[in-house]
């Protein structure tokens, strides 16, 4: 460990495990995982197809429930949280990147981005301040009235980017943020997201199964069959160091069973 | 597996989006069955055969029926088709060829429509009985009900909805073959982009709409006898245009405006509901606006109907205050009386000595009839009239709101009457919208003192104009008796004179306003299962394709609570506003259509509407349910 120990742990997952399916046909996707995240991390999790990353990432996230073990986010046990007080969780401390954007097609883009806001009671002139530092850091701040189906991949994930971070949460998920993203949009949104993580200090969580944008990362979990299979932290290397690094793990965890880039 | 596994398989899975369809289709086919069954049958055709005009209503009903059932059918399946695009192109993906696929449609849609038609004509079998007790009923015929299985009506049923479920074939094939696969598998995202619009004119437009609304109802209060039929014209025409507009133009401009204003601090309810209707608001002003222009239409019929009914003995007796009289007859009263005595029915006899005379009222040129009553007299045989002073008179005239002339006499006035030794002026103090006699007695009604009458009397030249009438006049309270006099009475009616008596005139309504009210609330009926089903299909494919929005926002962490206010905010748009419309429409319609009706028929109107209301509701929260499973279960899928 090599974090400084000042940090304090924004989410620490104990013995996680998550089954599907009846009694008699039982599937185990998540075999009692262990994981510590600390402020200010920027984690990705990788792993070859049907290794549970996606699972991973919506129990942590609260949008699945586990079977079994706790998880603590900032202190609180969200798995025995009911329902309601889990919607107001999410809404309150988490912040959310898709693969395909999900953004609200009717909305345009500001309304897509105040949404998480929208229900909470900050004044009209802070959620501006807040909007406008948001949108220039993702640089759309020209697009604020122009609806999803008028620009870019690109410009929708920093959309959906601003969205996960109006509200300043203590955590943002981001599941294959560029999965759906030609190779320059994908670079820029990820150098954009490691300036944010740098600059803002906000925890990042992201499922990818592409090592470049692994990469960007501190700190990368790959995942097998369902366990943690190893960890690979940054430190001080340059990100093409790294990139290295992380492609040997990946040889030696999938073979066949890893997406190539 | 073959074809046929095929479309058992597929209409079992989609058994949850039929089911619906399926049943408005078997209620449709039955109540068309019950209606054909009740043309053909012998109880109704008797009463009706007394009556052209039952006959004719019951033609032009059975007409909107069908119209109804053929349009609510069209639309209902293009929902449909729509519904299950990606469906169809799935088939031809996996090599079925066109042919296959519309095959596959068709005989999905035979096998639907005759298990409807068999269910429909079985159920309607059923309670065909009892939509004929509730006629009978309402026309007020007691006897035996007995009713058949009508091998007639069935035949009609039977080809009629054959012919039903070819057109719907047709239109089946017609969507296969003329989509390309792209088009099938987009269908569900066809939502338009509100465009930036030139707001000066949506502004000019949009207040074009009210403006035409507005006319509308205005031109329906100020209808006149010589232009009538291009007024009505010019009123429907322009309300209809106007609502048009108002759902195309004048709601998006409106709304356009308010989320301008918002600058994107749109909150969580207006963008699960405003957005969302502004990407629909092209789709959905056709329908929405037929919804509202069809509301108007049935609430208008079912409140004028019920409101006729309502009103039928009131009506009667505003314009027959008397059960019976006779005129210029002693010998006959006297008879009359002595049989009453003998059938031991107790009334109350009062003869009444009356004044026919000609005068000029208020600014006219021409003389009138005028047929002056002694308030007095009138007030001991019990019914109640103002008295008036001396030299003042009252017009009592139970039709004076059905007078469409612009000319009308105006209150206070003044009644000039010429006589021997000079002109006597009266005052003419106000007008009491009824009778004072019975409507069949010649002359205008004009109520006095009694001493005035009898001066003017003294004072009148015999001439054949002024004349004085005896009016022996009788009341009985009790019902029954009163319909055993009317027997009694028929044998004083001479071959050719008109004498007609209040309880037989009160029948005679009852059973014209209860065939109308029975036709008005049986296609009422109709109507609202119709376009409540419309609404509730078009919304359940809406909820079907917002599931990903629901989605997202859930994980965003919105809880289902939340979103379903929104969403009840947006199905309150979507039933309430065409609700809202077509009641103020009707409500238009029906204060105009008042003129034929003497009683105040804001009670009835009110309760038809509020029945109307009710049952549309129905249909509304039924879709909000059907939204609330779809955000539930977003998370899951």
């Amino acid at each position: 460990m090599n974090q400084s120990t000042t940090q304090s742990t924004v989410l620490h997952a104990q013995n996680v495990r998550k089954s599907y399916g009846t009694r008699s046909n039982v599937q185990q996707v998540l075999k009692g995982i262990n994981l510590r995240v600390l402020e200010g991390e920027f984690v990705g999790i990788m792993g070859p197809s049907g290794s549970g990353k996606t699972t991973l990432l919506n129990v942590l996230a609260t949008i699945d429930r586990p079977t079994e073990g706790s998880i603590l986010i900032q202190n609180v046990d969200i798995a025995k949280m009911k329902d309601a007080e889990l919607s107001l969780f999410r809404r309150d401390k988490l912040g959310f990147i898709f693969q395909d954007y999900n953004l609200l097609d009717t909305l345009t883009v500001k309304e897509n981005i105040l949404l998480p806001i929208s229900l909470g009671k900050i004044k009209k002139k802070d959620v501006e301040q807040q909007f406008h530092t948001i949108t220039s850091i993702l640089g759309i701040e020209e697009l604020a009235h122009k609806y999803p189906h008028e620009i870019s991949g690109g410009q929708k994930q920093r959309t959906s980017a601003g969205r996960a971070l109006i509200h300043k949460p203590s955590m943002v998920f981001a599941d294959e943020p560029t999965g759906a993203l030609d190779s320059k949009s994908a670079s820029d949104l990820l150098g954009t997201m490691e300036d944010i993580n740098k600059k803002q200090g906000v925890t990042i969580m992201m499922v990818t199964h592409d090592p470049v944008a692994s990469s960007y990362c501190n700190r990368v979990v790959f995942l097998k069959d369902g366990t943690i299979y190893s960890e690979l932290y940054r430190g001080d290397k340059t990100r093409q160091a790294f990139f290295k690094d992380i492609l040997n793990v990946q040889a030696v965890l999938g073979g066949d069973n890893v997406d190539a880039i | 597996m073959t074809l046929f596994d095929l479309i058992i398989r597929s209409m079992r899975k989609n058994v949850k989006h039929y089911y619906l369809y399926f049943f408005a289709l078997i209620f449709s086919t039955g109540l068309y069955f019950v209606f054909s069954t009740l043309q053909y049958d012998e109880a109704t055709l008797k009463v009706m055969a007394s009556d052209a005009s039952f006959n004719t209503a019951f033609k032009v009903a059975g007409m909107l029926l069908l119209f109804i059932v053929v349009v609510f059918a069209f639309y209902a399946n293009q929902i449909f088709l729509k519904r299950r695009s990606k469906e169809i192109g799935v088939y031809q993906l996996i090599g079925l060829t066109r042919k296959a696929v519309a095959r596959l449609l068709v005989i999905e849609n035979i096998l639907l429509g005759l298990g409807a038609l068999l269910l429909g004509i079985c159920g309607g079998a059923l309670i065909a009985r009892l939509f004929l007790i509730i006629l009978l009923k309402l026309i007020g015929f007691a006897g035996m009900v007995n009713i058949s299985f009508s091998i007639e009506a069935a035949i009609q049923t039977i080809i009629i909805f054959s012919l039903l479920i070819v057109l719907t074939s047709i239109q089946i094939v017609r969507t296969v073959y003329n989509h390309t696969l792209l088009e099938l598998f987009r269908a569900d995202q066809q939502a338009e982009h509100p465009r930036e619009k030139n707001s000066i004119i949506s502004a000019i437009i949009a207040v074009m709409g009210i403006s035409l609304i507005v006319y509308g109802y205005s031109l329906s209060g100020r209808m006149t006898e010589d232009t009538l039929l291009l007024d009505m014209l010019l009123v429907l025409g322009s309300t209809i245009l106007g609502t048009y507009l108002l759902f195309r133009v004048t709601i998006s401009w409106l709304f356009c405006t308010i989320r301008k204003n918002k600058d994107g601090h749109l909150g969580l309810k207006n963008s699960v509901s405003l957005a969302p209707l502004m990407h629909r608001m092209k789709a959905n002003a056709n329908s929405l606006t037929l919804i509202t222009i069809l509301s108007a239409m049935t609430l208008t019929m079912v409140a004028v109907s019920y409101s006729l009914y309502y009103s039928a003995k009131a009506d009667t007796r505003a314009q027959m205050p008397y059960d019976f009289i006779f005129e210029n007859n002693p010998q006959a009263a006297k008879s009359f009386s002595k049989e009453l005595e003998k059938a031991d029915i107790s009334f109350v006899y009062q003869p009444i000595e009356t004044v026919k005379l000609l005068g000029k009222v208020g600014s006219e040129d021409g003389k009138d009839s005028m047929l002056l009553l002694p308030a007095e007299q009138l007030r001991q045989s019990g019914i109640d009239v103002i008295l008036p002073d001396q030299g003042q008179a009252i017009h009592y005239d139970a039709h004076a709101n059905m007078n469409l002339d612009s000319d009308k006499q105006t209150y206070p006035g003044t009644v000039e009457i010429e006589h021997i030794g000079g002109t006597t002026t009266l005052e003419l103090t106000q007008l009491v919208v009824k009778n004072a006699i019975n409507f069949n007695v010649h002359g205008n009604q004009y109520v006095v003192s009694e001493s005035l009458m009898n001066d003017l009397k003294e004072k009148l030249p015999r001439a054949d104009f002024n004349e004085v009438i005896v009016l022996d006049t009788y009341q009985i309270a009790n019902e029954q008796a009163r319909a055993k006099a009317a027997e009694l009475y028929e044998k004083y009616i001479s071959e050719g004179e008109y004498m007609p008596n209040f309880h037989t005139e009160y029948k005679g309504y009852l059973q014209l306003f209860g065939i109308f009210i029975f036709i008005a609330a049986f296609l009422g009926l109709v109507f609202l299962i119709a376009t409540g089903s419309i609404l509730y299909f078009k919304q359940m494919t809406e909820a079907e394709q917002e599931k990903q929005s629901y989605k997202t926002l859930r994980q965003l962490g919105f809880d289902v609570k939340d979103i379903m206010g929104g969403i009840i905010r947006k199905q309150l748009f979507v039933f309430a506003i065409p609700l809202a419309i077509g009641l103020l429409h009707s409500i238009f319609a029906v204060k105009a259509a008042k003129v034929l009706l003497i009683s105040d028929i804001t009670v009835p109107s009110a309760i038809a509407m509020g029945a109307y209301i009710f049952i549309y509701f129905l249909f509304a929260v039924l879709t909000i349910n059907y939204y609330k499973r779809i955000v539930k279960g977003a998370l899951k899928s």
